[in-house]
């Protein structure tokens, strides 16, 4: 297994977000996880890339209540979940923020550059570069331009496209889908599909399941911080409980 | 004998190709020729008086600007930086008799050291909490500089500083050329790969960290670095005025360089620095109806910000120039076709 999970649990507060979860992503899958709002999607995601540590860092000793933090993450063989955000990102576990997130008074090259950052050497950010516009030939037309001037879609192709300037070994994606209409979904989703034949392994986490479960190999249902279902979307749909519950189908 | 005029050509050329085409860098460029020849044409002590501590302030409005233009981290507490650098200055000079070539970029490091002390606990604040806090620590010192007046001269200061140098025209070439030189470096800072990271903090820190980036340390580099050059012009400033009192930490300082800046044009460098230019000189100026001075300097700051709210600088540099639609190169705003590209402009 690339990312291994193993009874992890996040409390903010009081507030049980994950609950005893465990799972795994192997090298080269497409792994979705799916579930209704509030199920502790975006939270999981945060916890393994470690910006639940740090948020708790930031939080100690506030009166919100404290974060906490249980269980282990593996990745590449090794555990993670006591490394800073920023180391695991130079191990190749990388997240892409939900909510279309460029940062929008800077240019788009800029905004990549800042992916960039781990690559001392020029050549490869330059080789990276290349693979991204290769795969987002949009953004290389708009170099220059403020990406708060973007559309939503080339807006989340320029996050994607962040993401992938660190090179990735497993990239996390969230909610790439939220607030765009169908057709740039689907040029979305388009890419998300080149970019898992590329060879890295993506973990998406996703609404829009109709369209998910068509190009994952497997699937996780989360609610309430739980794995309540897994499978392929052909398993999963068949399942009359998941479907009507967990799925609003 | 060819060699120089080979390179002198190649100036040449960098001159003609780079600067004369955009009317912001001719503007800039005929700034750097009137300050280092102003001199020449005027031996006014009161002027040069003005233009000296001008500049002074340029430094510090310009430090401003990149820890709080550009890494977002607001500072209402900037005169700590200020204070700590002329303390410094001068507690070095009257006591290690140290001259102020050395003694103004110790003070400085002084600063740092400032910055970092209260950058560390302010790494979790942001925004107005973050303002709140910067605005204490200055008044803490104040606090502190009137609690050991034997060491710190209290309310009265410490006096009796050596001067900067032995001529006015001398302090004003030694400000000037500092001026020009430190603000070069920060807006080269801000045109780095370190300035993109700032600026990427400030839209958004947690895709930042989601990019590899440790932005504690980088916030800390933004907090020692504009506490390095605030700290420079609080040391030229004590031993400009040759005394360094509770006023160089005053509120009112900390609030009038946020007024600079937003006069200006924030997450600029040009900006704050020309809006020192201008609003420093008025305010002197205004001397002469001594009574409403303070007014007619607000009604000023009032109104360019009610019809230029992006600054003074940034609303000037988008009336003379245009930017292509295709390759977003910049051009004087008389062409009609973009001057790389050939685009059709507007």
């Amino acid at each position: 297994m690339l990312l291994e999970v193993a009874n992890l649990s996040v409390w903010y507060d009081k507030a049980m977000l994950i609950n005893n979860l465990s799972m795994g992503v192997d090298t080269g899958e497409l792994v979705s996880l799916v579930g209704p709002n509030g199920a502790g999607k975006s939270t999981l995601l945060r916890a393994i890339t470690g910006l639940v540590a740090w948020e708790r860092e930031l939080t100690r000793r506030s009166t919100h209540g404290e974060v906490k933090l249980e269980g282990t993450v593996t990745f590449d063989g090794e555990r993670i979940d006591q490394v800073p955000a920023h180391e695991i990102v130079k191990r190749g576990l990388i997240l892409c923020p939900e909510r279309r997130r460029p940062f929008r008074e800077m240019t788009v090259i800029d905004n990549l550059m800042v992916g960039s950052y781990l690559s001392k050497d020029k050549d490869e950010a330059q080789n990276n570069l290349d693979k991204v516009y290769e795969l987002f030939p949009v953004l290389k037309n708009r170099t220059k331009q403020i990406s708060g001037t973007l559309s939503g879609g080339e807006q989340q192709m320029l996050a994607v496209g962040r993401a992938l300037m660190s090179k990735p070994k497993l990239l996390c994606i969230d909610e790439p889908s939220t607030g765009l209409a169908p057709i740039l979904r689907a040029e979305v989703f388009q890419k998300i599909g080149d970019i898992s034949k590329l060879g890295i392994t993506v973990l998406l986490v996703e609404q829009d399941v109709s369209t998910v479960f068509k190009m994952t190999s497997r699937n996780y249902v989360l609610s309430s911080g739980k794995i309540i279902a897994q499978g392929t979307g052909e398993q999963l749909l068949q399942d009359e409980v998941v479907r009507k519950t967990y799925l609003g189908l | 004998m060819r060699l120089i005029f080979f390179y002198l050509g190649k100036l040449f050329t960098i001159i003609k190709n780079e600067v004369l085409v955009l009317p912001s860098r001719v503007a800039v460029g005929l700034f750097f020729l009137f300050m280092l020849l102003l001199p020449l044409f005027t031996k006014d002590i009161y002027l040069l008086r003005i233009f000296t501590l001008t500049s002074i302030f340029a430094i510090f409005a310009a430090s401003w600007d990149l820890l709080s233009g550009f890494t977002g981290q607001m500072n209402f507490g900037h005169a700590l930086f200020f204070g700590v650098g002329a303390y410094g200055a001068a507690l070095l000079n009257l006591h290690a008799s140290i001259p102020p070539w050395a003694s103004v970029p110790l003070g400085a490091l002084c600063a740092v050291l400032a910055g970092l002390i209260i950058g560390i606990p302010c790494l979790r604040l942001r925004g107005t909490y973050l303002a709140l806090t910067t605005l204490a620590f200055p008044i803490i010192l104040t606090g502190l500089i009137f609690a050991f007046p034997s060491f710190t001269g209290g309310e009265l200061g410490i006096s009796g500083i050596v001067r900067l140098t032995q001529s006015r025209v001398g302090d004003y070439y030694t400000v000037a050329v500092l001026m020009l030189g430190l603000c070069t470096v920060m807006w080269k800072i801000t045109d780095s790969n370190i300035g993109i990271i700032f600026h990427a903090i400030r839209e958004d820190e947690v895709a930042v960290r989601a990019s590899g980036v440790n932005t504690t340390r980088y916030k800390l580099l933004a907090f020692s670095l504009s506490g390095f050059f605030a700290g420079i012009s609080g040391g030229l400033y004590a031993h400009f005025m040759r005394i360094a009192g509770p006023s160089t930490l005053d509120l009112f300082l900390s609030f009038s360089v946020v007024i600079y800046a937003i006069f200006g044009g924030v997450v600029t460098i040009y900006g704050p620095v020309g809006a020192v230019f201008v609003l420093f000189p008025l305010l002197e100026f205004l001397r002469v109806v001594q009574n409403y001075r303070t007014l007619m300097f607000a009604v000023v700051v009032l109104l360019i910000l009610l019809y230029m709210p992006d600054g003074l600088f940034a609303w000037l540099r988008d009336k003379i120039e245009k930017e292509c639609p295709r390759c977003k190169i910049r051009n004087i705003a008389t062409r009609h076709t973009c001057r790389v590209c050939t685009a059709p402009l507007d």
